[in-house]
């Protein structure tokens, strides 16, 4: 268990770290997440005593980690730095074979132990095909492979990573993070990791430590700690956090533009309706957003991904459970909605029984200007035998307020011409 | 495994290279030789020969052979120990002004008249260390910049240094008139006029020296990784490195109070070494010892016959050699040098 009691510390008369309270059980998987000079990779130094606390304490299994002499600490502890560049010549067994020196003694050759634990090391982090390579051989992400091994010679029992992946390619990330993860749950290994990278460490950490300003800002599981709000505050960036649908974890967007936008955005009082549905509209609810529009949309099923986007853009939305026909009394609401709006916009939604309601109540408002998008055809739409053709067709007849758009990158301009 | 076989191999050749060297050396020089005397002097206590003949292979060439080759070995030896410690393949005892800090020490304690020997062990090259010892330590505090030691300015410093210290020595040396020539040649770098004496005044200071650095040869490895690395893999890095610096800084200026400063031999043969045999200092440190004594050996014997019977300071001829070198390993900084 490794423990830190309000420590402090500062460069150059700076305080970076302003007092952090941890405690990270045995078998955890720690990530330390943070903006630029948060004091996330002093933390971890503080924690391996690269640099020495200027005041508080750091305990590892309940003894002080000054205590510790270096060999004590190394058989307990290894530490992958973040500058792993090698400008030597060793081979790949060579420098694997060094993490076994805190068990050496001076004069004592390699022992069947330490051979037994290299090839060990090498079969999990698969580096064993590399071991008559020179270091400068390899790649980034099989450098770092070795640089882990070597850690791992040491038999610790926590791992101190300091930005494992900030260097390498995308597929190689996965890779280091599969081999953190596999060490976590198999060898029962600790692993605290300093990362930038939200998504990934959201992904695989089973505890987030947000620090800001030399403080925990947040600390808890991913959904805890990556919050909107939170990342507002801390990065000053404006987000959208959506669910990972393959581990259900927080999976973080930037909005592209949104942070100039939002500043500047000032909302319009023309209001505009949605009829959508099934992920159809989901593209240009955020253009209308980011433009100023006053919107609202229904009736959308839960879950639905036109509902998701509503949603987090914080859009009215008339919603209804899914997989059953939409009631009278969310017709009424979006009715309600409806006869505020100054436009109707209809998606190129397909029609079944479920949402059918939605094409009739178009029907009641003949006297409101509406997009109908029309670049698929209704029949290719229509689920229930011609019904939503004849409401269609009906429509077009009757109503004299019907912009029919083909081109839908066309739709900004047509919105303008009816504002005006 | 077939590596160790090549390794094995690899120091056959060296010592046998060596033992050939010292052969040649033996009967190369301004009064010939036969081969057959040098057997006899070794074999049969040189009951056959004349005794000029058994004074200058005893009294004269050997001396100097042995001096030339603990010169050689122990300059290549600090030189590597100083290439691991600062993690740069272009530091040299010489370029960073070591050579001439125990130079200087040298010089101030034969100007002030102080020799003092306690036990067979003589003070000079306490005064060489003392110097050696100063110059280090103001190099490594001019070049610092924060925590970090840039190779540029450390190899600046040590220039600079130099410079400041070889003016104090040819002052030194104005100042004290009688025997010119002969500290101009130890100011060059010269093995001339060796004799047993200096052989038995630096051994004591060599090989106590080198004894630390090969109980520290495996940290010299871990060091390799970088000081923060180390310190993970549980190094004490802050004392391995006064150590290693101080055992190194014997080295040089055990070597540089009987022979002054011979430049470039520490640079040259730990890089020549590091390409037959690799990094690992287990290794690289025997060999290098190897090459360098040979190397010296070589260049000590082409600079008492090339013009003969005037002798060449060795030194010359070791920065004729290794000069180039130099600029090489500086134009292809971003090539592999390790």
């Amino acid at each position: 268990m490794l423990q830190t009691d309000k420590i402090k510390f500062s460069y150059n008369q700076e305080e970076i770290l302003k007092g952090i309270d941890l405690q990270i059980k045995s078998g955890s998987f720690i990530g330390i997440i943070g903006p630029n000079a948060s004091g996330k990779s002093t933390l971890l130094k503080n924690m391996s005593k690269t640099l020495q606390v200027d005041s508080g304490t750091v305990y590892l299994n309940h003894k002080l980690l000054n205590d510790y002499s270096s060999l004590e600490l190394a058989r307990k502890m290894a530490v992958v730095p973040q500058n792993t560049e090698v400008s030597f010549n060793f081979n790949v067994y060579d420098i694997i074979m060094m993490g076994r020196h805190p068990y050496q003694k001076r004069w004592s050759g390699i022992s069947k132990n330490d051979k037994k634990i290299v090839n060990e090391v090498m079969e999990v982090t698969d580096t064993f095909k590399l071991r008559s390579k020179l270091i400068k051989e390899l790649s980034g992400g099989e450098r770092q492979r070795v640089i882990i091994a070597r850690a791992l010679a040491q038999k610790p029992n926590i791992l101190l990573l300091d930005e494992p992946t900030s260097s390498l390619d995308i597929n190689y990330q996965a890779e280091i993070y599969d081999l953190l993860n596999y060490l976590n749950q198999k060898w029962d290994l600790t692993i605290i990791t300093v990362s930038h990278d939200l998504n990934l460490t959201a992904q695989y950490c089973e505890q987030l430590i947000l620090l800001n300003e030399g403080e925990i800002f947040a600390s808890g599981s991913a959904e805890e700690v990556l919050t909107e709000e939170n990342i507002r505050e801390v990065y000053k960036a404006e987000v959208l956090i959506k669910s990972n649908p393959l581990s259900d974890k927080p999976f973080i967007t930037l909005i592209p533009e949104v942070n100039k936008f939002k500043k500047k955005k000032e909302k319009k009082e023309f209001k505009i309706h949605i009829i959508a549905g099934g992920g159809t509209a989901k593209k240009f609810i955020y253009k209308l957003d980011n433009l100023g529009y006053r919107l609202s949309i229904g009736v959308l099923n839960i879950g639905d991904a036109d509902w998701q986007v509503a949603r987090e853009l914080g859009v009215e939305i008339v919603e209804a459970p899914p997989f059953i026909d939409i009631s009278d009394n969310e017709i009424k609401r979006n009715k309600e909605l409806i006869e505020k709006s100054d436009l109707i916009i209809l998606s190129d939604l397909p029609f079944g029984h479920g949402n059918i309601a939605n094409l009739e109540v178009l029907l009641d408002y003949a006297n409101k200007p509406k997009i109908l998008f029309s670049n698929l055809n209704i029949e290719k739409r229509d689920y229930i035998k011609g019904k939503a053709e004849k409401i269609w067709n009906k429509l077009l007849e009757e109503d004299d307020n019907i912009v029919l758009l083909n081109d839908k990158s066309q739709l900004i301009s047509e919105i303008k011409k009816l504002e005006n | 495994m077939i590596e160790n076989k090549k390794n094995i191999l690899i120091f056959l050749t060296a010592v046998l290279f060596s033992v050939i060297l010292i052969f040649l050396a033996l009967f190369i020089g301004s009064t010939p030789i036969e081969p057959a005397d040098i057997l006899d002097y070794i074999f049969n206590n040189s009951e056959n020969i004349s005794t000029s003949t058994a004074i200058i292979i005893g009294e004269i060439r050997l001396p100097r052979i042995i001096l030339a080759f603990i010169v050689g070995a122990g300059l290549a030896v600090a030189g590597a120990v100083f290439q691991a410690i600062i993690r740069n393949p272009m530091v040299d005892p010489y370029i960073i002004g070591i050579s001439a800090g125990a130079g200087t020490g040298v010089m101030l304690a034969l100007f002030l008249g102080i020799e003092i020997v306690v036990f067979n062990l003589n003070s000079l090259p306490v005064f060489a260390f003392l110097g050696a010892v100063l110059t280090v330590f103001i190099v490594y505090q001019l070049a610092k910049v924060g925590n970090k030691l840039p190779v540029l300015t450390f190899l600046l410093a040590g220039v600079a240094v130099s410079f400041i210290l070889n003016s104090m020595m040819s002052f030194l040396m104005v100042l004290r008139t009688e025997n010119l020539q002969q500290l101009v040649y130890w100011l060059m770098g010269s093995l001339a006029g060796s004799a047993w004496k200096d052989v038995r005044m630096i051994l004591p200071y060599f090989l106590a020296a080198l004894a630390v650095i090969l109980f520290y040869l495996k940290d010299l490895n871990i060091l390799l990784l970088g000081e923060e690395s180390a310190v993970h893999l549980g190094l004490n890095v802050e004392k391995t490195k006064v150590i290693l610096l101080g055992a190194a800084s014997l080295l040089t200026a055990s070597v540089v109070a009987v022979s002054g400063s011979i430049g470039f031999i520490g640079l040259v043969v730990p890089h020549m070494a590091r390409i037959i045999i690799g990094p690992d200092h287990r290794r690289l440190i025997p060999l290098a010892a190897l090459i360098g004594a040979s190397f010296l050996l070589l260049a000590d014997t082409a600079a008492r016959t090339i013009m003969a019977p005037m002798e060449l300071p060795v030194g010359i001829i070791t920065a004729f050699a290794g000069g180039p070198y130099f600029i090489y390993l500086l134009r292809n900084k971003s090539k592999d040098i390790w």
